[in-house]
């Protein structure tokens, strides 16, 4: 049986399809176009080398915040709940979710079989978000993609205000005028936003093991400081853009059973 | 019959307008629970609650900061924009800093032509209690020189008389929202306590028992949501509790000075008048201005019992001290009941309405699962 769930985000649309339960494929588009269009070719390309098509998807549940806006989704569910069933797919013993947006971050604690147990949102502007680092990419003239890496091999940091993302990317100007390092100012934007992210967990406890999913993840710099911050090693799984979509696709799963 | 609830509430201005023009009376314009409206209604007058509005404030920004109380402002910019012209005066109590801040407002700004500030002591406590009724026999005093006319004991006994009747009637109503399906939602149910506040409590004691002789025989029940707690520091109109419906929720026990805190506890009918009044706007409201932590505990503890609630969600206006210091104590004491909490630092304007409604959509999401 084929099923597939939809992750439609403010940056990236992610579609993943399960066979009999197991990840058969994903793809990762950027959004950009309507959110139906783009999910519904998504869902295409990943299913494009496969011998199956469209029409023998049996069911398919999206999530993320455009969620209901796909006509050809059986049914929605939030990122909340797709976040810990997709991580807790990947990692039967993850205690929490600390899922890192382009929008928001949030952190989830797991329980049993997958189940929310709580969780928090940052709900301070978008100091903690991957929007916020895009932000910065450009002011420091980084590629997204290099700013962990560079990041990490910085010495010492410059302080970056974690508490407004406008008053931030003025403190960046400012310490770029006053000739500091890129590499340094790179490290007080991720501690920056690792602060905002930690004030999050602090909302629902952290509890081990402890998986970072989503587009930032992918930052091995803003891992590190939360890692460092909170003194638990946090797991970043091979493709941490897709946990929200495999959530989707498992819920997906359990309702064709069910129907 | 809800809808006579929901209308008096939309036009509250026109009400309130209307029945000053039909008695002659005058209208006084209230802030928070603590205000004893029966001395204001034994002086022939009619109490009404400030209430803010959604939309962006114009007026008020040049007089005050950002960081202020989102709902203050709002009231304060509705009275620069007129709002309130057809009220004769203000009671202001010395609640939180801002409302009492109302008081200058009121008197220097606005000009209004009766301003009177209300002692409220800080403390549960009989000492409290005889000073706040010292205070009230000047709030009295000061009401029978605006209006020239005497404030009989029996008068006051009367209105204390109408206001316990109302307050027990609302009390009925809540238990309507408890049952299972509830036969009023948590939404309705506040429409009804906040209508409570707008217009003349014999006409809303007549359409409480309307309401409770109506529902019994109510064919288009709300649903049978998720049952939510909702603890609260201002929710002035219903739409918040709404947006929690329209995500699956069913609101059937709060704690909330815009519900159940505005009419829990009845006054001693027997004694004192003043002394008695003062007994129970200092003792019986929970706001956690005058209670400690474990008091106000107590008493969310007392408006979930038996309500069956899966879940809390604490609504917290930004910049509300009092509530926001006490937040982390109530989520612990909530989490540690086994309820998940949801929370929220509120604005007046709606501009995080639709963040709220993917945090809740995932909390009701959470609580089903």
């Amino acid at each position: 049986m084929l099923v597939a769930g939809i992750d439609v985000g403010v940056r990236n649309v992610s579609a993943v399809v399960l066979r009999d339960g197991d990840i058969l494929s994903y793809c990762i588009l950027t959004s950009g176009e309507a959110g139906a269009t783009v999910s519904r070719r998504a869902v295409e390309k990943a299913i494009e080398n496969t011998t199956f098509d469209f029409t023998d998807l049996r069911y398919i549940v999206a999530t993320g915040c455009g969620r209901n806006g796909i006509p050809f989704a059986n049914r929605q569910s939030t990122e909340v709940v797709c976040q810990a069933r997709g991580a807790f797919h990947l990692l039967p013993s993850v205690r929490t979710v600390i899922n890192l947006g382009a929008e928001s971050s949030r952190a989830i604690r797991v329980g049993e079989a997958g189940r929310v147990e709580a969780f928090a949102k940052n709900d301070k502007c978008a100091a903690g978000s991957g929007l916020f680092l895009e932000t910065m990419s450009t002011v420091l003239e980084t590629p997204v993609e290099l700013m962990g890496e560079l990041s990490l091999k910085a010495n010492g940091w410059e302080d970056v205000s974690s508490i407004c993302a406008v008053f931030a990317e003025s403190e960046v100007i400012s310490h770029i005028h006053r000739g500091v390092s890129r590499d340094r100012i790179l490290v007080g934007v991720h501690r920056a936003v690792a602060g905002r992210i930690l004030e999050t967990l602090g909302t629902v406890g952290i509890k081990s093991d402890v998986m970072a999913t989503g587009g930032v993840a992918k930052n091995a710099a803003v891992v590190k400081e939360l890692e460092d911050k909170t003194g638990f090693s946090i797991i970043v799984p091979p493709e941490p853009q897709i946990v929200g979509a495999l959530g989707a696709a498992l819920l997906a799963q359990e309702r064709a059973a069910k129907s | 019959m809800i809808d006579e609830f929901r209308e008096r509430l939309l036009n509250r201005h026109q009400v309130a307008a209307a029945w000053k023009e039909q008695t002659g009376g005058k209208v006084l314009g209230t802030f928070c629970c603590c205000v004893p409206e029966e001395i204001i209604h034994a002086a022939g007058m009619l109490p009404v609650r400030i209430l803010g509005e959604h939309e962006e404030t114009t007026e008020v920004d040049i007089h005050f900061p950002t960081n202020l109380c989102p709902y203050c402002k709002s009231c304060f910019d509705q009275a620069l924009k007129g709002k309130y012209d057809y009220l004769d005066g203000f009671v202001i109590p010395n609640v939180c800093n801002v409302i009492k801040s109302m008081y200058g407002f009121c008197k220097l700004l606005l000009k209004a032509p009766y301003v009177h500030f209300v002692e409220v002591p800080q403390r549960l406590s009989s000492n409290g209690v005889n000073f706040f009724a010292e205070d009230l026999v000047e709030f009295k005093n000061s009401l029978e020189d605006f209006s020239g006319k005497q404030i009989s004991n029996e008068a006051l006994r009367n209105s204390i008389g109408v206001y316990n009747e109302n307050r027990a009637l609302l009390e009925e109503v809540y238990q309507l929202r408890r049952k299972s399906p509830p036969l009023i939602s948590g939404s309705e149910a506040q429409e009804i306590v906040i209508s409570s506040m707008l217009m003349p409590k014999e006409e809303h004691n007549r359409l409480l028992t309307q309401l409770l002789d109506w529902v019994e025989s109510r064919d288009n029940l709300p649903g049978d949501g998720v049952r939510i707690f909702i603890s609260a520091s201002v929710l002035d109109d219903t739409d918040f509790l709404q947006l929690v419906e329209e995500c699956g929720g069913m609101v059937v026990a709060d704690d909330m000075p815009m519900g159940s805190r505005y009419f829990y506890g009845s006054v001693d009918s027997t004694g004192d008048a003043l002394h008695a009044l003062a007994d129970r706007y200092l003792n019986k409201i929970a706001c956690p201005r005058k209670m400690l932590p474990d008091e106000r505990l107590a008493f969310a503890d007392n408006m979930m019992k038996d309500a069956a609630v899966r879940g809390t969600i604490i609504h917290n206006m930004r910049a509300c001290d009092p509530h926001l210091y006490e937040y982390p104590l109530l989520r612990q004491k909530m989490e540690s009941k086994g309820l998940p909490v949801l929370f929220f630092r509120g604005e007046e304007t709606e501009t995080e309405r639709e963040q709220q409604r993917a945090d809740i959509e995932a909390f009701i999401e959470m609580l089903e699962d």
